[in-house]
């Protein structure tokens, strides 16, 4: 693992030195020609007015008019960021800023880094607010648990644009996507099937969710945190109700048969884990995989690395095995969901993102993987393969006009064609750019043995 | 939430159901020890939990409810009869230890709980209610108030 640990020292190396030859990572380029300076007397005064007289008479028309249909604000507090923990706003930049990037490049949506300097929950969700008319929607991103959850939640009853939370919403997607074709291969149907969640942090409380969603029984789900076994009787269950009433409200609904104890315990008969816990090696022993059903499922998903390798959990006999990782089979990988959802309601002008438009948006990606060839080494898409993306925003923007959450409503094809082609020109503005020189490319950084 | 599928029983506290309710009691403790720190759990709290719900059963001017279904005690309210030196109305029932297991909650098992307690305490003379909570215990807050209790006397603390 030594040749790993040196490959992650040359790439923090790279980062840093990249970073400052760039300047950061994103830039505004305006997307109006200046044919003359006359011009800004139609894009700014006195022409703008009248747009401006439009808005107020309409404020709807700003999806219109302005490019509020296309942009969103990451919005963070820094208080989670990667493994690295609370780093604050400024050192969330960086993050944000590559998560901007993402959503440019795979989604075509314009995504503003928003790192704001506040602690209190209530004073987060005033902002965001106050933030609503300037947005078509907003990825929070990076907030410490249990914060997360009131954001969410809040934020969603309250603004008429969607509002997600990727640490909680892009994970649970793509785990979902993957469990649904790891079901498919083990001959197992969602409501039968048994699954213990290693970790009750923002994503596997949120997989939890949509996997109930999905058609899961949520007696048949257990969840783990630090302190053990989610169960009704356990001790500090009136600590969890006002302090974390999204895992208090699993501690009652989850685990029918009221097993007590930790991992062990959970697993035996257990046919899927889902690891959301500490960076590995070893977290637990590997011997503990032994415990569940035949052709066990194993999504161990800690990153850098995750609780016990995947051959590990081969040797002590899972059928299919996930990670984080990109070098690994079976990626759970959130970027293969939020620029391809917001895409979606993006297009559908969606007031919101539920459940079921995630839950849509998992099964179109594991369709998409169904139709190439489904195998224990390919339960889901990789980034490469680009055109799922305007699948599944077509999907979640379908879902959205079906629920009566969309103000465009078009066919499946025409939301498919419109994020395409929205896609396919981000692409090729930025490929466009290096073309010509206008971005350059890297200098040669000395290697580091 | 359990879904309920036998009835629940509420009935007085026997002796067998002592080491329940000291888990009921403990828990009730704890949960206070959340809204200050001034309430915080003392290291023998079992012990203590275990001679105080002794001797309220026994005890003529106390009242110990419990709820029980499926044959488990989920449930508990202990009240005094205790006289007021100054005021009119002059006999007092005065809860002062309310819990119900966290799966029962939010199906009336409190309403019914408090509803037998005021009746049991009317027959032993008392003419009114009083229930004592933490300050910042806003579910409370709200139950007695939705039960037709209101605040009367506030109890305010420092430490020295």
């Amino acid at each position: 693992m030594s040749q790993q640990k040196e490959r992650t020292e040359e790439l923090y190396k790279l980062a840093v030195e990249y970073s400052k030859f760039y300047g950061g990572k994103i830039m505004m380029v305006p997307k109006v020609p200046v044919r003359t300076l006359d011009d800004f007397s139609i894009w700014y005064t006195p022409g703008v007015a009248a747009v401006s007289r439009a808005i107020a008479k309409d404020p709807n028309l700003s999806f219109e008019l302005t490019s509020r249909w296309n942009t969103i604000a990451i919005v963070t507090d820094g208080t989670r960021v990667l493994g690295l923990g609370n780093v604050g706003p400024e050192a969330a930049m960086p993050v944000m800023e590559g998560k901007a990037l993402i959503f440019k490049y795979l989604g075509g949506v314009n995504a503003v880094p928003i790192t704001i300097g506040v602690r209190d929950q209530q004073e987060f969700f005033n902002i965001v607010k106050a933030l609503e008319p300037a947005f078509g929607g907003f990825n929070l991103e990076d907030i410490e648990s249990p914060k997360c959850f009131f954001l969410l939640d809040n934020l969603r009853k309250t603004l008429k644009v969607p509002v997600w939370h990727d640490d909680q919403q892009g994970t649970a997607g793509a785990t979902l996507a993957g469990l649904f074709n790891a079901l498919k291969l083990t001959d197992r149907k969602p409501k039968d099937t048994r699954v213990v969640f290693f970790g009750a942090g923002a994503s596997n409380i949120a997989t939890a969710r949509v996997l109930i969603t999905a058609g899961f029984d949520p007696g048949n789900l257990i969840l783990i945190d630090t302190k053990g076994i989610l169960h009704p009787e356990r001790e500090d269950m009136d600590e969890l109700m006002l302090h974390n009433p999204w895992k208090y409200e699993f501690a009652i609904k989850t685990n029918k048969d009221r097993i007590k104890g930790g991992l062990k315990e959970a697993l035996k008969g257990a046919d899927v884990l889902v690891a959301a816990s500490k960076p590995g090696p070893g977290t637990f022993p590997k011997e503990y995989i032994k415990e569940m059903n035949k052709d066990p499922i194993v999504f161990v998903l800690a990153n850098p690395v995750p609780e016990i390798w995947p051959w590990e959990a081969k040797e002590m006999g899972a059928k299919i095995v996930a990670t984080g990782r990109s070098d690994f089979p079976n990626q759970v990988n959130n970027s293969l969901v939020f620029p391809a959802v917001f895409r979606g309601a993006l297009d559908a002008k969606a007031v919101t993102i539920t459940d079921e438009m995630m839950v849509a948006a998992s099964a179109e990606l594991a369709k998409f993987a169904e139709e190439k060839g489904i195998s224990e080494n390919y339960i889901i898409p990789t980034m490469e393969e680009w055109e799922v993306y305007p699948r599944v925003a077509a999907t979640v923007a379908q879902k959205a006009v079906e629920q009566g959450l969309a103000r465009n409503k078009m066919s499946w094809q025409e939301f498919h064609e419109r994020a395409r082609q929205i896609i396919e020109e981000s692409r090729l503005v930025l490929s466009t750019l290096v073309k010509n020189g206008l971005i350059q490319m890297p200098p040669k950084v000395e290697k580091i043995i | 939430m359990v879904l309920m599928e036998k009835k629940v029983i509420f009935r007085e506290a026997r002796e067998s159901d002592v080491d329940t309710l000291v888990d009921l009691v403990v828990r009730l403790k704890r949960l206070n020890e959340e809204f200050d720190a001034l309430l915080k759990v003392r290291e023998d709290v079992r012990d203590r939990a275990k001679a105080y719900i002794t001797n309220a059963i026994k005890d003529k001017n106390s009242l110990v409810l419990v709820a029980e279904y499926n044959n488990k005690v989920i449930g508990v309210l202990k009240a005094d009869i205790r006289e007021r030196f100054f005021n009119d109305p002059m006999i007092e029932g005065y809860i002062i230890e309310f819990y119900i297991m966290p799966e029962y909650r939010k199906q009336g098992l409190g309403t019914e709980l408090l509803q037998l307690a005021i009746e049991r305490l009317k027959q032993r003379g008392a003419q009114i209610i009083a229930a004592e909570f933490p300050s910042q215990n806003k579910i409370a807050v709200e139950f007695y108030t939705k039960q037709g209790f209101r605040p009367i006397i506030n109890i305010h603390a420092k430490q020295i």
